[in-house]
Protein backbone atom coordinates (compact mmCIF):
# COMPACT_ATOMS: atom_id res chain seq x y z
CA UNK A 1 0.00 0.00 0.00
CA UNK A 2 1.31 3.62 -1.04
CA UNK A 3 1.64 5.52 1.94
CA UNK A 4 0.31 9.45 2.45
CA UNK A 5 3.68 10.93 2.82
CA UNK A 6 5.03 8.66 -0.14
CA UNK A 7 1.97 9.35 -2.39
CA UNK A 8 1.88 13.02 -2.11
CA UNK A 9 5.97 12.90 -2.85
CA UNK A 10 4.94 11.19 -5.91
CA UNK A 11 2.09 13.51 -6.80
CA UNK A 12 4.54 16.58 -6.03
CA UNK A 13 7.18 15.47 -8.53
CA UNK A 14 5.06 14.39 -11.12
CA UNK A 15 3.44 17.60 -10.99
CA UNK A 16 6.30 19.57 -10.87
CA UNK A 17 7.91 17.85 -13.88
CA UNK A 18 4.67 18.39 -15.64
CA UNK A 19 4.35 22.45 -14.85
CA UNK A 20 8.04 22.65 -15.76
CA UNK A 21 7.22 21.34 -19.35
CA UNK A 22 4.42 23.72 -19.19
CA UNK A 23 6.66 26.73 -18.13
CA UNK A 24 9.31 26.25 -20.84
CA UNK A 25 7.12 26.56 -23.88
CA UNK A 26 5.52 29.61 -22.19
CA UNK A 27 9.24 30.69 -22.06
CA UNK A 28 8.37 31.38 -26.27
CA UNK A 29 5.55 33.70 -25.18
CA UNK A 30 5.11 37.37 -24.92
CA UNK A 31 7.49 39.54 -22.51
CA UNK A 32 5.04 39.40 -19.41
CA UNK A 33 4.39 35.59 -19.69
CA UNK A 34 8.13 34.75 -19.49
CA UNK A 35 8.34 36.70 -16.24
CA UNK A 36 5.49 34.79 -14.78
CA UNK A 37 6.61 31.21 -16.08
CA UNK A 38 10.32 32.39 -15.00
CA UNK A 39 9.21 32.18 -11.71
CA UNK A 40 7.37 28.67 -11.75
CA UNK A 41 10.37 27.13 -13.27
CA UNK A 42 12.34 28.15 -10.34
CA UNK A 43 9.46 26.92 -8.09
CA UNK A 44 9.35 23.80 -9.90
CA UNK A 45 12.88 23.34 -9.47
CA UNK A 46 12.67 23.59 -5.75
CA UNK A 47 10.14 21.67 -5.37
CA UNK A 48 11.53 18.81 -7.70
CA UNK A 49 15.22 19.35 -4.85
CA UNK A 50 12.67 19.11 -2.29
CA UNK A 51 13.89 22.26 -0.51
CA UNK A 52 12.23 24.34 2.14
CA UNK A 53 9.09 21.81 1.77
CA UNK A 54 5.75 23.01 1.73
CA UNK A 55 7.05 26.64 0.61
CA UNK A 56 7.87 26.33 -2.86
CA UNK A 57 4.91 24.95 -3.57
CA UNK A 58 2.47 26.77 -1.88
CA UNK A 59 4.46 29.52 -3.80
CA UNK A 60 3.51 28.41 -7.12
CA UNK A 61 0.07 27.90 -6.07
CA UNK A 62 -0.04 31.69 -5.19
CA UNK A 63 1.51 32.34 -8.59
CA UNK A 64 -0.88 30.64 -10.08
CA UNK A 65 -3.64 33.19 -9.19
CA UNK A 66 -1.08 35.75 -10.94
CA UNK A 67 -1.40 33.48 -13.92
CA UNK A 68 -5.08 33.13 -14.10
CA UNK A 69 -4.89 37.00 -14.05
CA UNK A 70 -3.23 37.34 -16.51
CA UNK A 71 -4.74 34.86 -19.07
CA UNK A 72 -8.27 35.94 -17.73
CA UNK A 73 -8.92 32.12 -17.24
CA UNK A 74 -6.78 29.07 -17.94
CA UNK A 75 -4.24 29.36 -20.79
CA UNK A 76 -5.39 25.36 -22.22
CA UNK A 77 -8.79 25.35 -20.50
CA UNK A 78 -9.41 21.79 -19.10
CA UNK A 79 -6.01 20.22 -18.32
CA UNK A 80 -4.75 23.58 -17.02
CA UNK A 81 -7.77 23.37 -14.38
CA UNK A 82 -6.53 19.96 -13.83
CA UNK A 83 -2.93 21.18 -12.89
CA UNK A 84 -4.47 23.63 -10.45
CA UNK A 85 -6.73 21.21 -8.79
CA UNK A 86 -3.89 19.04 -8.15
CA UNK A 87 -1.49 22.04 -7.50
CA UNK A 88 -4.54 23.23 -4.76
CA UNK A 89 -5.53 20.08 -3.13
CA UNK A 90 -1.44 19.26 -2.91
CA UNK A 91 -0.86 22.22 -1.11
CA UNK A 92 -3.66 22.42 0.94
CA UNK A 93 -2.84 18.82 1.94
CA UNK A 94 0.74 19.92 2.94
CA UNK A 95 -0.05 23.24 5.42
CA UNK A 96 -2.69 21.44 7.08
CA UNK A 97 -1.70 20.98 10.71
CA UNK A 98 -3.33 17.12 11.29
CA UNK A 99 -3.18 14.18 9.46
CA UNK A 100 -6.70 13.55 9.16
CA UNK A 101 -6.93 17.35 7.15
CA UNK A 102 -4.12 16.25 5.34
CA UNK A 103 -5.83 13.10 4.00
CA UNK A 104 -8.92 15.15 3.41
CA UNK A 105 -7.51 17.50 0.91
CA UNK A 106 -5.35 14.13 -0.59
CA UNK A 107 -8.51 12.25 -0.84
CA UNK A 108 -10.06 15.49 -2.57
CA UNK A 109 -8.00 15.10 -5.58
CA UNK A 110 -8.55 11.16 -5.91
CA UNK A 111 -11.92 11.45 -5.61
CA UNK A 112 -12.40 14.03 -8.20
CA UNK A 113 -9.97 12.27 -10.56
CA UNK A 114 -12.39 9.45 -10.15
CA UNK A 115 -15.51 11.62 -11.26
CA UNK A 116 -13.58 13.16 -13.77
CA UNK A 117 -14.08 10.21 -15.82
CA UNK A 118 -17.21 9.26 -14.70
CA UNK A 119 -19.25 12.67 -15.42
CA UNK A 120 -17.43 13.04 -18.38
CA UNK A 121 -19.24 10.16 -19.74
CA UNK A 122 -22.77 10.87 -17.69
CA UNK A 123 -23.20 13.78 -19.56
CA UNK A 124 -22.35 12.04 -22.93
CA UNK A 125 -24.54 9.41 -22.64
CA UNK A 126 -27.38 11.69 -22.13
CA UNK A 127 -26.41 13.19 -25.51
CA UNK A 128 -28.36 11.69 -28.91
CA UNK A 129 -25.25 12.60 -30.59
CA UNK A 130 -22.80 10.68 -28.55
CA UNK A 131 -25.00 8.10 -28.42
CA UNK A 132 -25.40 7.83 -32.50
CA UNK A 133 -21.49 8.64 -32.73
CA UNK A 134 -22.09 11.77 -34.06
CA UNK A 135 -20.74 14.10 -31.90
CA UNK A 136 -17.08 12.02 -32.08
CA UNK A 137 -17.86 12.80 -35.97
CA UNK A 138 -18.07 16.62 -35.44
CA UNK A 139 -14.60 16.41 -33.62
CA UNK A 140 -13.33 15.19 -36.41
CA UNK A 141 -15.14 16.98 -38.82
CA UNK A 142 -15.00 20.91 -37.90
CA UNK A 143 -13.48 21.02 -34.56
CA UNK A 144 -10.45 23.07 -33.54
CA UNK A 145 -8.85 20.16 -32.56
CA UNK A 146 -7.58 17.41 -34.90
CA UNK A 147 -3.41 18.07 -35.80
CA UNK A 148 -4.05 17.68 -39.38
CA UNK A 149 -6.63 18.46 -42.59
CA UNK A 150 -5.73 14.74 -42.89
CA UNK A 151 -7.44 13.55 -39.64
CA UNK A 152 -10.55 15.15 -40.55
CA UNK A 153 -11.03 12.04 -43.02
CA UNK A 154 -12.10 10.05 -39.49
CA UNK A 155 -15.23 11.94 -40.05
CA UNK A 156 -16.02 9.72 -43.03
CA UNK A 157 -15.96 6.29 -40.93
CA UNK A 158 -19.21 6.55 -38.95
CA UNK A 159 -19.13 2.53 -38.00
CA UNK A 160 -15.62 3.56 -36.40
CA UNK A 161 -16.57 6.47 -34.55
CA UNK A 162 -19.81 4.54 -33.29
CA UNK A 163 -17.56 2.11 -31.84
CA UNK A 164 -15.48 4.69 -30.63
CA UNK A 165 -17.56 6.57 -28.99
CA UNK A 166 -19.46 3.62 -27.16
CA UNK A 167 -15.85 2.56 -25.63
CA UNK A 168 -15.25 5.93 -24.22
CA UNK A 169 -19.00 6.37 -22.60
CA UNK A 170 -18.62 2.42 -21.11
CA UNK A 171 -15.20 3.21 -20.10
CA UNK A 172 -15.59 6.75 -18.19
CA UNK A 173 -18.93 5.22 -16.54
CA UNK A 174 -17.23 2.06 -15.59
CA UNK A 175 -14.09 3.49 -14.21
CA UNK A 176 -15.54 3.99 -10.37
CA UNK A 177 -15.87 0.14 -10.36
CA UNK A 178 -12.26 -0.22 -10.93
CA UNK A 179 -11.78 1.44 -7.56
CA UNK A 180 -13.49 -2.09 -5.79
CA UNK A 181 -10.23 -4.31 -6.48
CA UNK A 182 -6.59 -2.75 -6.91
CA UNK A 183 -5.55 -4.47 -10.27
CA UNK A 184 -8.74 -3.27 -11.57
CA UNK A 185 -7.53 0.39 -10.88
CA UNK A 186 -4.55 -0.45 -12.27
CA UNK A 187 -5.39 -1.17 -15.20
CA UNK A 188 -7.84 1.07 -15.46
CA UNK A 189 -5.73 4.00 -15.18
CA UNK A 190 -3.31 1.98 -17.97
CA UNK A 191 -6.42 2.41 -19.98
CA UNK A 192 -7.22 6.10 -19.23
CA UNK A 193 -3.61 7.24 -19.73
CA UNK A 194 -3.88 5.34 -23.37
CA UNK A 195 -7.12 7.28 -23.72
CA UNK A 196 -5.14 11.11 -23.08
CA UNK A 197 -1.92 10.12 -24.68
CA UNK A 198 -4.41 9.43 -27.98
CA UNK A 199 -5.99 12.72 -27.35
CA UNK A 200 -2.40 14.44 -27.27
CA UNK A 201 -1.75 12.55 -30.50
CA UNK A 202 -4.54 13.18 -32.62
CA UNK A 203 -6.07 17.03 -30.92
CA UNK A 204 -2.23 17.83 -29.47
CA UNK A 205 -3.50 18.16 -26.33
CA UNK A 206 -0.29 17.20 -24.41
CA UNK A 207 -1.32 18.94 -21.17
CA UNK A 208 -3.78 16.78 -20.57
CA UNK A 209 -1.78 13.57 -20.28
CA UNK A 210 0.61 14.89 -18.24
CA UNK A 211 -1.71 16.79 -15.82
CA UNK A 212 -4.13 13.65 -15.54
CA UNK A 213 -1.28 11.35 -14.75
CA UNK A 214 -0.72 13.72 -12.02
CA UNK A 215 -3.34 12.78 -10.46
CA UNK A 216 -2.90 9.04 -10.26
CA UNK A 217 -0.96 8.60 -7.50
CA UNK A 218 -4.09 10.47 -5.55
CA UNK A 219 -6.93 7.64 -6.14
CA UNK A 220 -4.17 4.91 -6.24
CA UNK A 221 -3.49 6.15 -1.97
CA UNK A 222 -7.43 6.82 -1.84
CA UNK A 223 -8.44 3.40 -2.40
CA UNK A 224 -5.81 2.11 -0.53
CA UNK A 225 -7.05 4.17 2.44
CA UNK A 226 -10.69 3.17 2.15
CA UNK A 227 -10.74 -0.51 1.09
CA UNK A 228 -7.64 -1.13 3.25
CA UNK A 229 -5.52 -2.44 0.66
CA UNK B 1 -11.02 41.84 -15.39
CA UNK B 2 -12.13 39.07 -13.49
CA UNK B 3 -11.32 38.52 -9.82
CA UNK B 4 -8.41 35.40 -9.59
CA UNK B 5 -10.00 33.73 -6.86
CA UNK B 6 -13.12 33.74 -8.96
CA UNK B 7 -11.11 31.73 -12.01
CA UNK B 8 -9.90 29.58 -9.66
CA UNK B 9 -13.18 28.71 -8.29
CA UNK B 10 -14.14 25.98 -11.51
CA UNK B 11 -10.92 24.26 -11.50
CA UNK B 12 -10.75 23.52 -7.50
CA UNK B 13 -14.94 22.47 -7.87
CA UNK B 14 -14.89 21.17 -11.32
CA UNK B 15 -17.48 20.33 -13.75
CA UNK B 16 -15.76 17.83 -16.01
CA UNK B 17 -18.45 18.16 -18.63
CA UNK B 18 -15.83 18.25 -21.81
CA UNK B 19 -17.29 17.75 -25.45
CA UNK B 20 -21.08 17.09 -23.80
CA UNK B 21 -21.94 18.85 -26.79
CA UNK B 22 -20.09 20.15 -29.69
CA UNK B 23 -20.49 23.18 -29.71
CA UNK B 24 -19.42 26.01 -32.98
CA UNK B 25 -15.96 26.00 -33.83
CA UNK B 26 -14.20 28.97 -34.25
CA UNK B 27 -11.58 30.30 -37.48
CA UNK B 28 -9.33 33.70 -36.74
CA UNK B 29 -9.22 35.03 -39.93
CA UNK B 30 -7.02 38.31 -40.51
CA UNK B 31 -6.01 40.72 -42.65
CA UNK B 32 -3.88 43.62 -43.29
CA UNK B 33 -4.79 47.14 -45.29
CA UNK B 34 -3.05 50.11 -45.61
CA UNK B 35 -5.63 52.61 -43.67
CA UNK B 36 -8.38 52.29 -41.44
CA UNK B 37 -10.95 52.73 -42.92
CA UNK B 38 -9.97 50.26 -46.63
CA UNK B 39 -12.03 47.42 -47.17
CA UNK B 40 -9.45 44.18 -46.05
CA UNK B 41 -8.85 42.59 -49.62
CA UNK B 42 -8.28 39.10 -48.34
CA UNK B 43 -8.97 37.14 -45.30
CA UNK B 44 -6.09 34.92 -44.28
CA UNK B 45 -6.96 31.96 -41.74
CA UNK B 46 -4.54 32.20 -38.57
CA UNK B 47 -2.29 29.05 -38.34
CA UNK B 48 -4.05 26.73 -40.68
CA UNK B 49 -3.61 23.01 -40.11
CA UNK B 50 -0.83 20.75 -42.44
CA UNK B 51 -2.28 18.25 -44.29
CA UNK B 52 -0.55 15.89 -42.69
CA UNK B 53 1.40 15.04 -39.37
CA UNK B 54 3.56 12.48 -38.93
CA UNK B 55 3.28 9.94 -35.76
CA UNK B 56 7.24 11.03 -34.69
CA UNK B 57 5.75 14.42 -34.94
CA UNK B 58 2.89 13.79 -32.61
CA UNK B 59 4.91 12.13 -30.50
CA UNK B 60 7.67 14.69 -29.97
CA UNK B 61 4.78 17.49 -29.25
CA UNK B 62 4.14 15.36 -26.04
CA UNK B 63 7.22 17.23 -24.74
CA UNK B 64 6.95 20.48 -26.80
CA UNK B 65 3.70 22.07 -27.78
CA UNK B 66 4.16 25.62 -27.92
CA UNK B 67 2.77 26.64 -30.54
CA UNK B 68 -0.46 24.28 -30.84
CA UNK B 69 -0.73 25.49 -27.10
CA UNK B 70 -1.09 28.95 -28.32
CA UNK B 71 -3.59 28.39 -30.95
CA UNK B 72 -5.94 26.66 -28.64
CA UNK B 73 -5.82 30.27 -26.18
CA UNK B 74 -6.39 31.89 -28.98
CA UNK B 75 -9.65 29.67 -29.78
CA UNK B 76 -10.59 30.13 -26.26
CA UNK B 77 -9.95 33.55 -26.80
CA UNK B 78 -12.18 33.38 -29.71
CA UNK B 79 -15.11 31.61 -28.09
CA UNK B 80 -14.96 34.16 -25.06
CA UNK B 81 -15.01 37.27 -27.49
CA UNK B 82 -18.53 35.85 -28.89
CA UNK B 83 -19.40 34.29 -24.92
CA UNK B 84 -18.45 37.40 -23.30
CA UNK B 85 -16.76 39.86 -25.17
CA UNK B 86 -14.03 42.02 -23.14
CA UNK B 87 -11.19 44.01 -24.46
CA UNK B 88 -8.89 41.75 -22.60
CA UNK B 89 -9.80 38.67 -24.93
CA UNK B 90 -9.37 40.76 -28.06
CA UNK B 91 -6.10 42.51 -27.48
CA UNK B 92 -4.69 38.61 -26.52
CA UNK B 93 -5.96 37.76 -30.21
CA UNK B 94 -4.34 40.87 -31.75
CA UNK B 95 -1.18 40.13 -30.04
CA UNK B 96 -0.79 36.58 -30.75
CA UNK B 97 -1.23 37.98 -34.85
CA UNK B 98 1.14 40.37 -34.51
CA UNK B 99 4.06 38.29 -33.46
CA UNK B 100 3.28 35.78 -36.44
CA UNK B 101 3.83 38.23 -39.01
CA UNK B 102 6.55 38.75 -40.89
CA UNK B 103 8.62 41.77 -39.48
CA UNK B 104 8.79 43.47 -42.44
CA UNK B 105 4.38 43.26 -43.12
CA UNK B 106 3.33 46.88 -41.67
CA UNK B 107 -0.12 48.59 -41.67
CA UNK B 108 -3.32 48.27 -40.39
CA UNK B 109 -4.65 45.00 -39.06
CA UNK B 110 -7.77 42.92 -38.46
CA UNK B 111 -9.41 40.22 -37.70
CA UNK B 112 -12.64 38.23 -37.89
CA UNK B 113 -14.10 35.19 -36.07
CA UNK B 114 -15.82 32.53 -38.59
CA UNK B 115 -17.64 29.87 -36.76
CA UNK B 116 -18.35 26.74 -38.44
CA UNK B 117 -20.96 24.34 -37.44
CA UNK B 118 -23.17 21.42 -38.56
CA UNK B 119 -26.79 22.73 -39.65
CA UNK B 120 -28.19 19.09 -40.30
CA UNK B 121 -26.11 17.16 -43.37
CA UNK B 122 -23.78 20.25 -43.80
CA UNK B 123 -21.39 22.65 -42.49
CA UNK B 124 -22.39 26.32 -42.36
CA UNK B 125 -19.62 29.10 -41.73
CA UNK B 126 -21.13 32.34 -40.13
CA UNK B 127 -18.39 35.26 -39.17
CA UNK B 128 -19.90 36.31 -35.68
CA UNK B 129 -17.32 38.96 -34.40
CA UNK B 130 -14.79 41.48 -36.89
CA UNK B 131 -12.39 43.67 -34.77
CA UNK B 132 -11.60 47.06 -35.95
CA UNK B 133 -8.23 48.03 -37.26
CA UNK B 134 -5.39 48.29 -35.09
CA UNK B 135 -2.08 49.90 -36.30
CA UNK B 136 0.30 46.98 -36.30
CA UNK B 137 3.40 48.65 -35.41
CA UNK B 138 1.57 49.54 -31.87
CA UNK B 139 0.97 45.44 -30.82
CA UNK B 140 4.71 44.90 -31.33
Amino acid sequence: MITLTGAARLTELMLALALLQQSLEHLRGLRDERILFGARIALCLLVLAGVARPWPLVGMAGLSLLILQRFQGPYNGGSDRMGLLVLWSLALAELMPSRPLQELFFGYLGAQLMLSYFVSGAVKIVNPDWRSGRALSDVFRFSAYPVSEGLRAWAQRPRVLLVMSWAVMAFELAFPLTLLWRPALIAGLVVAATFHLANACLFGLNRFFWTWLCAYPAILWLQGRVLGH
Amino acid sequence: MNNPLRLLAPALIPSWNFFDVIAPSPRVEYALSETATAAPAAWTEFRPRPARVSILTMLTRLFWNPRWNQSLFVTACAERLVDQPTAHSEDEIFRRLAVDLPDDAAGWLAFRLAFVSRQGETIEREVLFQAAPRRLETLR
